[in-house]
């Protein structure tokens, strides 16, 4: 892992079109502000994990067949 | 004449694919009808065209099967028809990308995570809810806020 130290109001430059400020540093909790571009995705990683855990075990666990849920679940389409 | 023909057997061709699923064996999709993700689901990068499967004409439970891996398959619902008051506020650039421009082009389907033998405990995932342009047919997995959406909410509370 590449370790920089960063002063807060500097940044660091990830493959010319990613910076990354350090903005705030107050109490243990870091502020952080990200440039980058619109179709570049940032996330926190803990939400991150948290949806890609969802997603694995949605796609997992799905039922074989569907008709027992309409059957005990009160959901109709509207006609 | 004949040339003629001959295109119009071709285009009636293309209009359909032929792929392999592994819940549903193998399906002609309609390629109008193929869904185009903008980026694809955590988890699943290799994914990116998708199809919705009705279960059956009255019931809202559908899959979205993946074109790209046979074997994944999401059971999603319709958020309008959960009555849950699920209005999410969705960031501009995402609609900007996905092509919606009036609220009707706007469809919010939530992923369902469905116990095998236990079907009554399934959970909606309103953390990473799906908004989908029907009319242009592109979607994405959007990502709200965690101190208001809960990724597994419960359906159907045990009474």
């Amino acid at each position: 892992m590449l370790i920089l130290s960063r002063k807060v109001g500097e940044a660091i430059i990830i493959a010319d079109h990613i910076k990354i400020r350090v903005l705030e540093n107050k109490g243990g909790l870091v502020k952080l502000g990200v440039e980058a571009p619109d179709q570049v995705i940032v996330h926190r990683e803990e939400i991150y994990l948290r949806i890609l855990e969802e997603n694995k075990k949605a796609a997992m666990d799905s039922p074989d067949d569907l008709s027992m849920l309409s059957d005990v679940f009160p959901l109709q389409k509207k006609e | 004449m004949n040339v003629l023909k001959q295109d119009t057997d071709q285009t009636e061709a293309e209009k359909n694919i032929t792929v392999q699923t592994s819940r549903f064996g193998e399906i002609i999709v309609d390629k109008e009808r193929i869904i185009s993700l903008l980026t694809p689901f955590l988890g699943f990068p290799e994914s990116t065209r998708f199809i919705l499967k009705a279960h059956s004409p009255k019931s809202p439970f559908m899959w979205l099967q993946s074109l790209d891996n046979p074997q994944l398959a999401f059971v999603v619902l319709p958020a309008a028809l959960t009555g849950l008051d699920f209005r999410p506020e969705i960031p501009r650039q995402i609609l900007k990308e996905l092509l919606i421009t009036a609220d009707n082009d706007k469809d919010i389907l939530l992923i369902l995570t469905i116990p095998k033998n236990n079907p009554q405990e399934m959970t909606a995932n309103l953390l990473g809810p799906i908004v989908l342009n029907s009319r242009k047919k592109l979607a994405v997995q959007v990502v709200l806020d965690p101190q208001k959406y809960d990724p597994c909410l419960r359906l159907f509370p045990a009474k």
